[in-house]
């Protein structure tokens, strides 16, 4: 016989009831006092009615317990259900983990009360990847998701990917576990995994952390931690779960959740967009340059709107996918030269845009813009900033710097250019048009002939692997989830590249371990869209996290990666080469030491199907290539990841 | 009189490649192994066709022109003659110069549909 334990809060049947309806709002998980049995009785009625062994467990004593006993083995109440019913309200859809008892009382939340759905565990064999499935993650869907990493050790392996979120300004929630007290320490490892302050190892890039000492600051800091990781410009964010208050029972006034309202992101002042408006309009030859600006199709929608209005081409830098390369205005760097007005939007190096430093013995600085060239400048970077760290790039002397997010910013400087816009300036549009449409159609061409030189080479030119795959999938609704910066960049010549969501492009920090696992992420956030994902992988970066297609397995992720295998860290080759040639020798075959991933060659194929994946090769037939890509296709078709594994040309 | 690099490349785009002598194929043959010990092919390709630097094959620059590229034009790093002799430079040029024209896009399913 069972007796009713005595609490000094709601039982869990009251405890789900409550978070339930939380939502965004702000929800108190227990009224004052006089409200209290009102409370619980509304909760009754809308709980989901615990199972038997439930009931058992957590609103009555246990067969044979003794209360005293039961208060010693069993805990009510978890300060982890609360944590879970926190995430959820911010609705994080996934949360990405390699195992660890820093948040083992968490862990148990996820599983057992959150019934592991919104958020899901995806397990990752290294934090690495973790972040950095997150990281892919944010750039195809635009929403933020989890990270939980395992005390000292699990947030030093991620690292570097979240150094690479931080300087692609790409939101993610870092929970670390840690055990703050050390009367609660075991011995042994948990004090090797504890810290002081834990998310010190990450500080220097990420936008704001914080290590909460009770539930009720910890819903306030995730939501905290949630709008600014949101609020352009963008970045990593980390919460520390300190061990104790997650396996605690709560007790006293139970937390409540915080309201958490989306950030509106900061605009132009209006006077300075007003300004820019005027020299743009005034201007002989204005060219736009686009880095990481557009978040969503909108942006892209309202850059070609402002191009034509201006008829000035633009310059897509690929930070994100800004501009469609098959619109007449898209255009390349060299036109900068051209400029004697240049609107650069969320540059990551203005600087770089305006000058060129070449890597010679004696570095010297060319100019490329027009010595009397203006440049404005409208972004986010001035508004947040690390000093440790050098990603901001060399300052450049802009004329007018606007702090604001561009694509929020956009709207209005459209406005505005069409309010000035003079009849006069209006009638000069269709020559210039005319101009780059012609420009538009050489450089295609060019671009086009390019890709037939070493077409039937072995090994396998990177201009026939692009061709070839885009020949399978040009009907599908595709979607790029990697970077093409290493592959002669083929798919933005080559490939029709118009949504936003067809582009995941580069790291930010240029970490490698970036590619593999931001591909599973990008293609975690297409599955069920009906898209189809692809990448194309390098052998390097995929010998970093191999275990992120373990990952893809396990969780059914269908992507096809095709790895361009040079057998190498190639542009490594390259430095060792020029040092060599500059100092007048060894240059005669040397530059594969430290340098090639060869002798014996990793075999790719045979990893990842250990990995439990579908993968074929080494293909090193370029008459085998359309087949290979045609059985993978079958295969992610199918809902799960496949790989072939391709012997190309460097680059 | 200074060749500026735009017009050694105009002039270099108006010359046809010639046959090949027996003594060129030996040439050729070496060259490619020299092409290939002294790493032209990370930046360049195995043919030639370009990556990280631009293409240089099939086109048959002129060997002087090649070889200002190659020696003091400070766009790609100079290779001097202690690491890479005028013989040896010859032949890279041989195996350069041999490459032939690949397929007309016309004449590629993959990329006549473009």
């Amino acid at each position: 016989m069972s007796s009713k334990r005595k609490s000094d809060g709601l039982n869990r049947r009251d405890f789900i009831a409550g978070a339930t309806g939380a939502g965004l709002a702000a929800t108190s998980l227990t009224k004052p006092e006089e409200g209290l049995a009102q409370q619980a009785d509304e909760a009754l009625v809308s709980a989901v009615p615990p199972s038997a062994s439930a009931m058992a467990m957590e609103g009555d004593l246990p067969a044979g317990y003794r209360a005293e006993e039961a208060a010693e083995y069993f805990v009510e109440r978890p300060g982890s259900d609360f944590m879970v019913d926190v995430i959820k309200s911010l609705n994080l859809e996934y949360i990405t983990t390699n195992p660890g008892s820093s948040f083992r009382g968490i862990h148990e939340s996820i599983v057992n009360y959150g019934g592991n759905s919104q958020p899901e565990l995806l397990t990752c064999p290294h934090e690495e990847q973790a972040v950095a499935i997150a990281h892919g993650f944010a750039k195809v869907s635009g929403k933020p998701i989890g990270v939980l990493c395992h005390g000292t050790v699990g947030l030093q392996h991620a690292a570097m990917a979240v150094y690479n979120a931080w300087c692609d300004r790409v939101p993610m929630v870092i929970l670390g576990g840690n055990h703050l007290d050390v009367t609660h320490r075991r011995t042994g490892a948990e004090w090797s995994h504890s810290a002081q302050d834990a998310a010190r190892v990450l500080r220097d890039y990420i936008k704001w952390d914080d290590t909460p000492m009770s539930l009720q600051h910890y819903s306030e800091s995730m939501a905290r931690a949630y709008k600014i990781a949101t609020t352009p410009p963008m970045g990593p964010v980390a919460v520390m779960l300190d061990g104790h208050l997650q396996e605690q029972g709560m007790t006293g006034t139970s937390p409540t959740i915080a309201r958490m309202a989306p950030t509106r992101p900061p605009r132009g002042d209006a006077g300075a967009v007003a300004e820019a408006a005027r020299w743009l309009v005034e201007a002989e030859s204005p060219v736009i340059v686009a880095d990481l600006m557009a978040h969503d199709q909108r942006g892209v929608e309202d850059l070609v709107a402002l191009a034509e209005a201006l008829q000035a081409p633009v310059v897509n830098q690929f930070g994100r996918m800004n501009f469609p390369n098959t619109h007449y205005l898209s255009q390349g760097t060299g036109i900068v030269s051209q400029a004697d007005v240049i609107l650069g939007l969320e540059l990551f190096d203005t600087w770089g845009i305006v000058n060129q430093l070449r890597d010679r013995v004696h570095k010297d600085v060319v100019r490329r813009a027009r010595p009397d060239a203006r440049v404005i400048d409208i972004g986010v970077k001035d508004l947040f900033m690390r000093s440790n760290y050098q990603s901001f790039q060399r300052f450049n002397p802009s004329d007018l710097s606007i702090a604001g997010d561009a694509q929020a910013t956009l709207p209005s400087l459209l406005e505005e250019v069409e309010r000035q816009l003079t009849r006069s300036r209006r009638a000069g549009n269709a020559d210039r048009e005319r101009r780059w449409r012609d420009a538009h159609a050489r450089t295609r061409r060019s671009w086009i002939d390019a890709a037939r030189y070493a077409w039937d080479a072995k090994p396998i030119s990177t201009g026939r692997l692009y061709a070839e795959l885009f020949q399978l999938i040009k009907d599908r609704d595709w979607a790029l989830v990697s970077d093409d910066n290493r592959q002669t960049r083929w798919a933005r010549k080559l490939w029709p590249l118009e949504r936003t969501y067809q582009w995941l492009g580069r790291s930010g920090g240029s970490g490698l371990g970036y590619g593999a696992p931001a591909s599973v992420g990008g293609a975690l956030a297409h599955r069920g869209t009906g898209r189809l994902p692809v990448a194309i992988q390098t052998d390097g970066d995929f010998l970093y996290v191999p275990g992120v297609f373990w990952t893809a397995a396990h969780h059914q992720i269908p992507l096809l990666s095709i790895v361009h295998n040079n057998r190498g860290y190639h542009q490594e080759f390259m430095h060792l080469q020029r040092m060599a040639a500059r100092r007048q020798r060894g240059a005669d075959g040397s530059s594969h030491v430290g340098n090639e991933l060869n002798h014996p060659a990793p075999d790719l194929a045979m990893i990842t199907r250990g990995m439990g994946v579908w993968s074929e090769g080494p293909i090193t037939e370029p008459g085998e290539l359309r087949g290979a890509i045609q059985r993978a296709l079958d295969v992610v078709d199918q809902g799960e990841p496949a790989l072939i594994d391709v012997v190309s040309q460097p680059r | 009189m200074k060749t500026t690099l735009p017009s050694l490349v105009a002039v270099a785009s108006l010359i046809t490649v010639p046959l090949l002598s027996a003594q060129d194929h030996g040439d050729v043959a070496t060259g490619q192994q020299l092409f290939n010990d002294f790493q032209c092919w990370q930046c360049h390709g195995y043919e030639g066709q370009g990556g990280a630097a631009p293409r240089i094959a099939p086109t048959a620059y002129p060997f002087e022109a090649f070889e200002r590229l190659v020696r003091h034009t400070n766009i790609m790093p100079a290779y001097s003659p202690n690491v890479l002799s005028d013989a040896q430079l010859r032949q890279i040029y041989a195996f350069v110069q041999s490459r032939p024209e690949p397929p007309a896009v016309e004449d590629i399913p993959a990329l006549r549909d473009y």
